[in-house]
């Protein structure tokens, strides 16, 4: 009987993908809504020209990914809302999980963690800090780039038992956290509205471009990375 | 070269097959780490590269993540099958050589 239902939800998984596969819009082929085109030309109140890559100049913002044009800049307060809910949630961890020893086995590591850990640490944080530097023009963001590091520190964890991390991460968390308000009050003094893109915002597609976008993906980076980091610290304590 | 790397992902593809009927049909835990991140090594680097061929602009990157798995895999699952020896889970009756009795030394 069991082997008829992983039968059956197998075939209808299948079936679900080739049909969604199957619908799919030819690559660059999509018909766009106006409000849609309106985001992707980086022109909501403007006159909605198309966007080339590498040539556009001065638009109202100049992150390449739309994703990040709309979640860091015309939604930036949203995002401060994101950052602060995980931050509560990492506080909740913090308050129930205080107060526990950390938890010793007596023994070293693994050997080939502890090895391997000196080879992959540091490609781990470049990858990450890589992913949330370039957030405006690829795939990813201050909150993937900070996952990772995370995850880089939680290799750090398991290959060393006297490893601890929660007082800086308490201290990058909180200073990058109070740096994207005063960005935001920044924009307030220049602009006339809270987390204006005040910054000059370049060609679309080099790296230094996009106006306060980099820098406000950079202060994410790490203060996600510090806040999972400190949930990470919080969980080895459980004793 | 395109038609290679076709090859290359329908090769990864069928490893990737074996790595889930290995995972269903070996007896105990290390057996079936063995089948699921063996198997699944080489079809991950097949598929990638068989990727990077279909598409060359995108080679160099593939090299990279082959790179990556490559060195991130086997640690993985040397983790987690020292973790499951170290807690306790014993291994089935046809296991005859058993070299890491007792845990490595303190």
């Amino acid at each position: 009987m069991r082997r008829v239902f992983a039968l059956l939800i197998s075939l209808g998984l299948i079936l679900f993908f080739v049909n969604s596969l199957s619908i799919l819009p030819e690559y660059g082929n999509v018909e766009l809504s106006k409000v849609s085109n309106a985001y992707i030309n980086k022109s909501v109140n403007g006159n909605n020209e198309k966007v080339k890559f590498g040539e556009s100049k001065d638009l109202e913002d100049g992150a390449a990914n739309v994703v990040t044009s709309i979640v860091v800049d015309y939604r930036s307060f949203d995002t401060l809302g994101e950052v602060t809910v995980l931050f509560t949630s990492a506080l909740g961890v913090g308050l129930i999980l205080h107060g526990f020893k950390r938890k010793t086995y007596g023994r070293l590591p693994n050997f080939i963690l502890r090895v391997s850990v000196g080879i992959l640490l540091p490609l781990i944080l470049l990858f990450g800090v890589y992913v949330f530097v370039h957030g405006h023009l690829t795939p990813g963001g201050g909150f993937p780039g900070g996952t990772i590091i995370a995850a880089g520190i939680l290799l750090l964890y398991l290959s060393n038992e006297e490893f601890d991390l929660s007082k800086t991460s308490k201290f990058v968390e909180s200073y990058a956290g109070s740096l994207y308000i005063v960005v935001g009050l920044v924009g307030l003094a220049i602009g006339g509205v809270f987390l204006i893109n005040f910054l000059p915002t370049g060609v679309v597609g080099d790296l230094f471009s996009a106006g306060i976008v980099p820098i406000v993906y950079i202060l994410i980076g790490f203060k996600v990375g510090a806040e999972l980091s400190g949930v990470i610290a919080d969980l080895y304590r459980e004793g | 070269m395109i038609t290679v790397g076709y090859f290359l992902i329908a090769f990864g593809a069928f490893f990737y097959f074996l790595g889930g009927l290995g995972i269903l049909r070996m007896p105990d835990v290390y057996n079936r780490l063995q089948a699921g991140t063996k198997a699944t090594t080489l079809g991950s680097f097949s598929v990638i590269l068989g990727v990077g061929l279909v598409n060359l602009d995108y080679l160099p990157k593939a090299l990279v993540i082959i790179a990556f798995i490559a060195l991130t895999n086997p640690v993985g699952s040397s983790v987690l099958a020292r973790a499951s020896y170290l807690k306790g889970i014993k291994p089935t009756d046809k296991t005859k050589v058993d070299e890491y009795k007792g845990g490595d030394e303190k």
